[in-house]
């Protein structure tokens, strides 16, 4: 099955400090890909290069290739909204604009043209089911996306990165901030969306990686260590630094 | 609460200090400011020559310094255009110590010289508005003045019979601003009146001549030329304390008049002061 | 000795509050006062003139007893909106663009810039209005005089600017980060984040600040005096010489005789400047909380 994104020797300096050491890793098509490994070990930078987030970071510097269906995204004629487009993320901490539930998930295809009510109707209440929560809001699309719960808040979110059609869904630590109901029902969502999305996870929670994820990679101090099948890593890790952190030796 | 003590009386004491002169040697003279010039340099030689009075001059206007002679508030009136008919009838006592020419201004690269009393009341009623209508250039005329209860402004509209029929580009509060807008319109049509003393030496504008005459000491005491007032001292017909009325005795005498002239303007020592009662 | 030191103590944290009770009580008193002052002085000569007659009367010729106060309140209103519908766009750019995305050197200058055009003193203002921009609004539009309503209004949202400035920007940075981020990962410019996200996020902080704006032009006097001709006539156009509420009382105070209807008329102009301004102040606070709401 194809790559959908490939990394190539990637390395990313923030200032002096080198956060990713010649990583290169395949991200298999409609897989859901954990990134796993302690704090400050580089799996969300890593995350934030596949649709070029690091770039609103001041003092960031970045060698080697991300290759996106086959185009390296750093390429000077590759349009950086567009990518964003394509590649969604979803934040740690649930993100809704200050707006209603229908502005937040109309931001997106609004930003890229589309302005007939009729067609942004359609697509909020595509991507709300896509979501797993039309039916809680349906009634209320017209309130602010503030008053709901952190859960709900977080769905929201991900209609929001869905309305625009991505093709591979980013999601850093989305559950961390939530409480283990919304948490489930979110890991519920995403063995669903992964039919039609390619899925990178980035969580500290071994037990979620292996809940969810089909693909896995081990981040420590900045390069990756191991990567293959969920269940392999898991069962027979190669390196012995990926069976100690497995095991809770360090974390 | 030691340094309390000790500070209080201290600053009670140069309170009453700084009041010193003793309210029986001041003498206070108030009203019109376009006669700043003459009393600041009368108090001042007056202060010289006689160290134990203090004049003290104040603005506010020639319609305050009436008033101010009317209540008592202050010994001398100070009023840059004559008593009114209602101001006449509170037993009021106008000397007229000197005459102050009021200067009528324009640019300096404007052709036009001359102007009679008629065009000149037509310009500020707004009767003429181009200066191609008085011999000039096709240039829009845009009359400068000063606000309402100036007494440059009541010398001015009394001495043209302009008043309440001026019709004003801009009214500004002082005559310096009055000069800086004649200077400053860039078409060069702007028009303003002013003082003579605050006109003479000044760069970018130039006087015309009204009727033919200059505005000079001599046409001013001879009355050719028209556009003049009186600076006048208000004061009550009951008489005034020995020393305001020593110093106002001075005033008007030939003594000051050098000094009247220094200051701008034309001393009238030789006349009579006149009377008016009740 | 150790319940004497105790009493005393407890006399002075007495001591102390009654003093910061005292300031709270001058600020308030004063308020009280100059309102309580303004209608006893102010409403005397609107009675004997007559409310309909002052505040609609569009002549103001006080020596023959006219005394309508419409074209100061139409310029008031004029040169105050003009001001602001100039000076808050301006304002708020540039504070989007201090917050945003200035190059910090850039930042630093632009902010040091505004600091000072906040410091300088009204007067100068007025002073380098008339020496500067009335001929140059003379020239450019060949007009018989360069002091006008349009002067006027120039001069005023130059000296909103910093207020609008200061409080637009803090209100921008305090725009939660994570809001933009998410608007850049959906594949927006970060022009567009500015101004669909940061900008309403941040909308009760620009209401403010527009409102300091409307404050400082309803109020200001002495930079306007000298370039906008100050003559009584209804704002007809931005051409006209005009007079405002704030400098039709400065220009004759010092000549309407005490006790006089022209004086007391002068106080009512205050009078209902002090209740516009309050009208302006009720009504921005009324929107600023309804943006804030959402």
């Amino acid at each position: 099955m194809e790559a959908v994104l490939r990394t190539r020797a990637l390395s990313l300096w923030y200032g002096s400090a080198q956060a990713l050491k010649g990583v290169s890793l395949d991200v298999p098509e409609n897989r859901v890909t954990a990134l796993i490994g302690p704090s400050g070990c580089g799996k969300s930078t890593f995350l934030k290069t596949l649709d070029r987030m690091t770039e609103v970071i001041p003092g960031v510097r970045v060698e080697g290739e991300i290759l996106y269906r086959g185009r390296n995204i750093f390429d000077a004629a590759v349009d950086v909204t567009t990518l964003r487009r394509q590649v969604g993320m979803v934040f740690q901490k649930p993100n809704p604009f200050p707006m209603s539930i229908y502005d937040n998930v109309a931001y997106g295809p609004r930003t890229h043209g589309i302005r007939r009510h009729g067609e942004l109707d359609a697509i909020v209440e595509k991507s709300l089911r896509q979501a797993a929560i039309w039916d809680e809001v349906k009634d209320r699309l017209k309130r602010s996306a503030l008053s709901l719960s952190g859960g709900q808040q977080q769905r929201i979110c991900i209609a929001r990165a869905l309305a625009v059609e991505p093709d591979v869904l980013l999601m850093d630590e989305a559950t961390s901030a939530l409480d283990p109901i919304s948490t489930s029902k979110i890991e519920e969502l995403i063995a669903q969306l992964r039919q039609r999305y390619t899925i990178v996870i980035v969580t500290h929670n071994m037990q979620q990686a292996v809940r969810v994820s089909d693909q896995c990679a081990f981040f420590l101090q900045g390069e990756l260590v191991e990567a293959g099948d969920t269940q392999a890593v898991f069962s027979a890790p190669r390196d012995p630094r990926t069976e100690n952190y497995i095991t809770g030796r360090f974390g | 609460m030691k340094l309390c003590k000790a500070v209080l009386p201290a600053l009670i004491l140069s309170l009453s200090l700084s009041a010193c002169g003793g309210p029986g040697n001041r003498v206070t003279a108030l009203g019109s400011s376009s006669m700043d010039g003459v009393m600041g340099i009368l108090a001042e030689q007056y202060g010289l020559d006689h160290p134990d009075v203090v004049v003290s001059v104040e603005g506010g206007g020639s319609s305050a310094g009436v008033e101010a002679a009317i209540t008592g508030d202050a010994h001398i009136g100070l009023s840059s255009r004559r008593l009114k008919g209602a101001e006449r009838e509170r037993g009021l006592v106008e000397t007229i110590v000197a005459l102050d020419g009021i200067a009528i201004i324009v640019s300096e690269d404007n052709p036009v010289d001359n102007l009679t009393a008629q065009q000149l009341a037509d310009v500020y009623t707004g009767a003429v508005t181009n200066w191609a209508q008085v011999g000039g250039a096709d240039v829009p005329i845009a009359p400068v003045g000063r606000e309402a209860g100036s007494g440059t402004r009541d010398g001015f509209e009394q001495a043209t019979g302009t008043e309440g029929r001026c019709v004003l580009t801009q009214e500004l509060i002082s005559t310096g601003a009055v000069v800086e807008a004649v200077r400053g319109n860039t078409a060069g049509g702007a028009v303003g009146y002013a003082s003579l003393s605050a006109v003479e030496g000044q760069k970018g504008i130039k006087l015309v001549t009204i009727d033919g005459a200059a505005c000079t000491e001599q046409a001013v005491l001879d009355g050719s030329y028209p556009v003049q007032r009186p600076f006048v001292l208000v004061t009550r017909q009951e008489g005034l304390t020995e020393p305001a009325r020593s110093f106002f005795a001075w005033a008007v005498s030939p003594q000051a008049a050098q000094l009247i002239r220094r200051a701008g303007a034309v001393p009238t020592a030789q006349e009579e002061g006149e009377e008016h009662g009740a | 000795m150790a319940h004497e030191k105790m009493l005393s103590r407890k006399r002075m944290e007495g001591a102390i509050k009654a003093l910061f009770f005292l300031c709270g009580l001058t600020a308030v008193g004063a308020v009280l006062f100059i309102s309580v002052y303004l209608v006893c002085a102010g409403t005397p000569a609107i009675q004997e003139i007559g409310l309909a007659r002052f505040v609609l009367g569009d002549a103001w010729n006080p020596q023959q007893e006219q005394y309508g106060i419409l074209p100061f309140l139409l310029t008031s209103v004029a040169g105050t909106g003009g001001a602001v519908l100039l000076g808050v766009p301006m304002g708020v750019l540039t504070a989007l663009f201090l917050a945003k995305t200035a190059p910090p050197r850039w930042a630093g200058a632009i902010r040091a810039a505004v600091a000072l055009l906040a410091g300088i003193p009204s007067v100068v203002y007025g002073l380098v209005g008339m020496v500067v921009l009335v001929p140059a609004v003379q020239r450019a539009f060949s007009l018989p005089s360069g002091a006008n309503l349009l002067s006027a209004v120039l001069v005023l949202s130059v000296m909103i600017l910093p207020s609008i400035v200061r409080v637009a920007e803090t209100a921008l940075r305090a725009v939660p980060r994570e809001y933009e981020e998410a608007s850049l990962a959906l594949g927006a410019t970060p022009t567009e984040t500015m101004f669909r996200v940061s900008l309403p996020a941040a909308r009760s902080g620009v209401a403010t600040a527009a409102a300091l704006g409307v404050g400082r032009a309803l109020g200001e006097a002495m930079a306007i005096i000298m370039v906008s001709g100050n003559v009584a006539n209804l704002p007809a156009g931005p051409f006209t010489a005009v007079r405002f509420l704030t400098t039709a009382i400065a220009s004759e105070m010092n000549y309407a005789p005490m006790g006089s209807l022209w004086r007391r008329a002068l106080f009512s102009i205050g009078l209902v400047l002090f209740l516009f301004i309050m009208l302006v102040n009720a009504a921005l606070h009324a929107v600023i909380r309804g943006a804030g709401e959402d």
